[in-house]
């Protein structure tokens, strides 16, 4: 998306939607180079037998992956992440290999230079074989307080 | 060895040490699809008026580099099942985002740290880690809430 647009308060009101902003489809080289970047080396993430050996049918995302791309999106929507006062994100579900992530913001109120928005991210994919998921699934649920210039 | 140094001591809080480093911060920054320049350019973010390029928003999950899962539960002694275990909620407040080039000052303790009933029946425990992070100037720079569900036995 490349340097976000320069964003103040005047045009922000509530309702206001934000997005969709889509990430993926997701791979599992996502997944390693998120672990190696992160340090979460939890090998359900990338090893497929283990994954199997603890239920799963195959790797799965990590949260703070997704929690990562929402991030992105919300910062970019306001300016870049040095605006962002507080997020926070509540993980409702898995996102497999294949999905694609799609990042939606509204915003809820403002109160001075400070908007706080809900926000969702979205799976969207077939899902692995065997497990007939809904095609599109709220994966992550979160909010976000942002201050912008005035 | 005196007999209290064999036994697994619980402590109250974890402290340790969190550089912010210009190449896992591009690194992090790449991983989690974070473009913008200032996160990735020391020229672009000096031209932003800032010292050096900044940490994106969920840098400090990389804290596990420097206290891991094991770590962390053999000193503050939460006793989960990790066999149970779901990464519940994250939250972050800001005051500044981390630069390239300091190294913050992390504390770690359990907050919160509670069962209810789930929907499904059976109880769920909700264990939240808050990571207080300060600066070389000893201000608190951002707080992390990392909060861990430990699923009941009894549901699958």
């Amino acid at each position: 998306m490349g340097a976000p647009q320069h964003i103040t308060l005047e045009g922000i009101t509530p309702g206001m939607d934000f997005g969709p902003v889509v990430f993926g489809p997701l791979s599992r080289e996502d997944f390693v180079r998120y672990a190696e970047a992160s340090g979460d080396d939890n090998p359900i993430h990338q090893d497929e037998e283990y994954a199997r050996s603890q239920g799963a049918p195959t790797v799965f995302a990590m949260g703070m992956l997704a929690a990562g791309y929402l991030a992105h999106a919300v910062a970019d929507w306001f300016g870049g992440p040095q605006h962002v006062a507080r997020y926070k994100v509540r993980f409702t579900t898995r996102a497999w290999p294949g999905d694609e992530i799609i990042c939606t913001g509204k915003v809820e109120s403002l109160e001075g230079s400070r908007v706080t928005v809900s926000l969702e991210a979205r799976r969207h994919g077939d899902g692995p074989e065997g497990l007939n998921l809904d095609e599109e699934q709220v994966a992550l649920i979160g909010e976000a307080e942002v201050d912008l210039p005035e | 060895m005196a007999e209290a140094d064999q036994v697994d001591q619980v402590e109250k809080e974890i402290r340790f040490d969190l550089p912010i480093e210009r190449a896992k911060v591009q690194e992090f920054a790449i991983a989690v699809g974070e473009d913008n320049p200032i996160c990735l350019d020391i020229e672009a973010a000096r031209q932003a008026g800032l010292p050096d390029i900044v940490a994106p928003p969920t840098f400090t999950a990389t804290q596990i580099l420097v206290v891991n899962r094991d770590e962390r539960e053999r000193r503050l002694g939460a006793n989960l099942d990790y066999g149970r275990v779901l990464h519940g909620e994250q939250e972050f407040h800001y005051e500044r985002l981390p630069f390239a080039g300091e190294v913050l000052s992390g504390v770690m303790r359990i907050s919160k740290d509670f069962t209810k009933e789930g929907k499904r029946g059976g109880t769920m425990r909700f264990v939240t880690y808050e990571s207080i992070f300060t600066d070389a100037q000893g201000e608190i720079v951002l707080t992390a809430y990392y909060t861990l569900i430990e699923t009941s036995k009894d549901v699958g």
